[in-house]
């Protein structure tokens, strides 16, 4: 259950305890306020019976005394007294309807019967007092019987009275005592749930912020793996700890991200530096032999004896071919570097690929003479016409002739192109040669530049190491890529694939 | 200077090999050549050079293997070496004292600058 539910469902119920409290004190208020009156007016009748019993008894003996006098003179009754008498009655009655008007359901039955039974004494009476001066009139007032019977009801409804007001009385003591009950025991109930709601909820709210406020420090503390687990609540502090849970791992994966990107950014920067090397080591080569053999003609030139003229122009030439050399080196790392900061435009053109294989045929032919290779190529002729850049084109078919010679010695060379049947449009070129092949640890790196296959290959064989990088780089950006086959000992196979437009 | 011992130049460069030859000769040295580092140890045991001038990317051995095999072997240790490289890096410089050898210089060579080191060790 959720912590909000938990404490609106533990509010509620105090607060119905409170209601409950409060509905019994105004219950047991109305109760007693209500037990209190009939109490009073039970309180009341009985002393109204009471009185009324004296003023009958009263009255009574009074009609006595008058019933003798009346046998015994002939004094006429006065208006005054008769009056009197009737006013007396009319007393007696009134309060006897007062005493009707006290009584209830349970002496409703007595009343009756004493109202009756009073009604008739009271007319008898009253029909004694109007008659007393006729002679006529004969009336035995000494007949106790409508008396008795009306004092008897009297003290019947008196006693009932009394008992009504002992049994109000009892229920009020006992309505003050149930109220009392349970106001204490609502209140002592408010109490202990109030502490036991307590209790729970702060070593709830203790133990769950414990936990996040562990799960905060260790991940603060780079234990970035931590998750809050210990937290069984589908309400708030669960929400809480799901979305801390949530954000570690954000943060975690950014984290890793930002690593990530870190160590790229610090392998570009290492083989940015590492290239920066090779470039200075590969620039020295060439400029070793000018300064050299500059310094070394120069040196020469002081000298007394005669110089000789053509060791001075082979050292001349030496000069200009280490030159030429570095030029070629400088070209070789402009282009790359454009290739690779994105700043290698296509210059498409139509044109025939026969022709430009023809073209670069011929530059090699001096080459393959001096390592005794031979030329083979195959379906060269009536290849379809590409639309694509014919200057990297060119370079990427010299670059990679001149090795496959560089690398052959008193072997072949072959040449050869398709149409992939597949993908119209599509030309795949091969250069495969019998030369010293590569292992597959070093084909793995043959497309990096300033590497080749063996360290000692470059002190073999020459060359900077960039050719491979550079045909890459060009195929890519003409649409297409360079792949490569080798064995050692059995030659390597250089394919080439690309479209015939590059859009 | 100890004139009666030989320079051993060892370096696969053919141009860079023929000019410090020519440009140690004219210096007044006498100079033998090695191509490899395995040919540099070889005639380091037969001919005993005053000093070994050794570039160090060799085929079959290359520089460093070399210096540090001459250094291991009693009979050649006591011959100087020097390091000739294109790399200009100071970690270069390190790798090379690191692998025995006595004194290091960058290509393009300081001609006098060497001249001067070769002095210095074969005199000491």
């Amino acid at each position: 259950m959720s912590l909000r539910r938990q404490l609106t469902l533990s509010l509620i119920t105090i607060l119905i305890l409170f209601a409950v409290n409060v509905g019994t004190h105004f219950w047991g208020s109305y109760a007693r306020n209500e037990s209190m009156i009939a109490y009073r007016n039970s309180v009341t009748a009985t002393q109204l019976s009471t009185e009324v019993e004296q003023l009958l008894e009263v009255q009574r003996q009074q009609i006595l005394i008058l019933a003798t006098l009346r046998e015994t003179t002939e004094d006429p009754l006065g208006d005054a007294e008769l009056q009197r008498a009737e006013a007396a009655i009319r007393t007696i009655n009134e309060k006897i309807q007062r005493l009707g008007r006290l009584s209830h359901s349970v002496t409703e039955m007595d009343f009756e019967l004493l109202w009756k039974k009073s009604s008739l004494l009271l007319k008898r009476w009253l029909t004694f007092y109007r008659n007393y001066n006729d002679p006529a009139f004969q009336m035995d007032m000494n007949d106790p019987l409508p008396f008795l019977g009306v004092s008897e009801k009297l003290k019947e409804l008196e006693q009932r009275q009394a008992f009504i007001a002992a049994q109000r009385a009892k229920i009020i003591d006992r309505t003050i005592a149930l109220t009392d009950r349970i106001t204490v025991i609502a209140f002592f109930s408010s109490i202990f749930l109030t502490a036991i709601l307590g209790y729970f909820l702060v070593s709830y709210t203790n133990t769950s912020f414990k936990s996040l406020k562990r799960g905060t420090e260790r991940f603060g503390s780079g234990d970035l793996d931590y998750r809050i687990d210990d937290i069984n609540d589908s309400g708030e502090l669960g929400d809480l700890a799901d979305a801390f849970n949530d954000m570690s791992d954000k943060l975690r994966n950014a984290i890793h991200d930002v690593h990530k990107a870190r160590d790229i950014a610090d392998n570009a920067n290492a083989a940015k530096s590492m290239f920066l090397a090779n470039v200075s080591h590969e620039l020295r080569t060439p400029l070793n032999a000018i300064i050299g053999y500059s310094e070394m003609l120069h040196d020469e030139l002081g000298d007394t004896h005669e110089i000789d003229r053509s060791q001075f122009q082979q050292d001349l030439d030496t000069i200009i071919k280490s030159g030429r050399q570095l030029l070629t080196l400088i070209d070789d790392i402009l282009d790359l570097s454009k290739v690779e900061t994105g700043n290698m435009s296509l210059n498409c053109e139509t044109f025939n690929p026969t022709d430009l294989l023809n073209e670069a045929f011929e530059v090699l032919a001096p080459l393959l003479r001096n390592n005794q290779n031979t030329l083979q190529t195959r379906n060269l002729e009536d290849l379809p016409e590409l639309h694509n850049d014919p200057a990297k084109f060119r370079q990427i078919f010299t670059n990679l002739l001149s090795n496959a010679n560089k690398f052959t010695e008193s072997g072949c060379i072959t040449v050869s192109a398709r149409e992939l049947p597949d993908t119209p449009g599509w030309l795949e070129f091969s250069v495969s040669d019998t030369g010293i092949g590569m292992t597959s640890e070093e084909l793995s790196r043959v497309f990096d530049a300033f590497v080749q296959a063996d360290a000692s290959t470059s002190a073999n064989y020459g060359g900077t190491g960039l050719g491979l990088a550079i045909c890459r780089d060009f195929c890519a950006l003409m649409g297409g890529r360079i792949d490569v086959e080798s064995e050692p000992g059995v030659g390597s196979t250089f394919t080439v694939l690309l479209p015939s437009d590059p859009t | 200077m100890t004139t009666d011992r030989p320079v051993l130049l060892v370096e696969d460069n053919e141009l860079n090999r023929d000019m410090l030859v020519r440009r140690l000769k004219r210096a007044g040295l006498a100079v033998i050549t090695a191509g490899n580092g395995q040919q540099a140890l070889d005639l380091m045991h037969s001919e005993r050079p005053g000093i070994v001038l050794m570039d160090m990317n060799l085929p079959i051995l290359d520089g460093w293997a070399a210096s540090r095999r001459a250094k291991e072997d009693e009979d050649i240790r006591h011959i100087p070496i020097i390091a000739l490289t294109a790399h200009a890096t100071e970690s270069y410089r390190q790798y090379a004292l690191d692998a025995g050898c006595d004194d290091y210089a960058t290509k393009p060579v300081d001609f006098p600058g060497l001249l001067t080191k070769i002095k210095r060790l074969t005199c000491a």
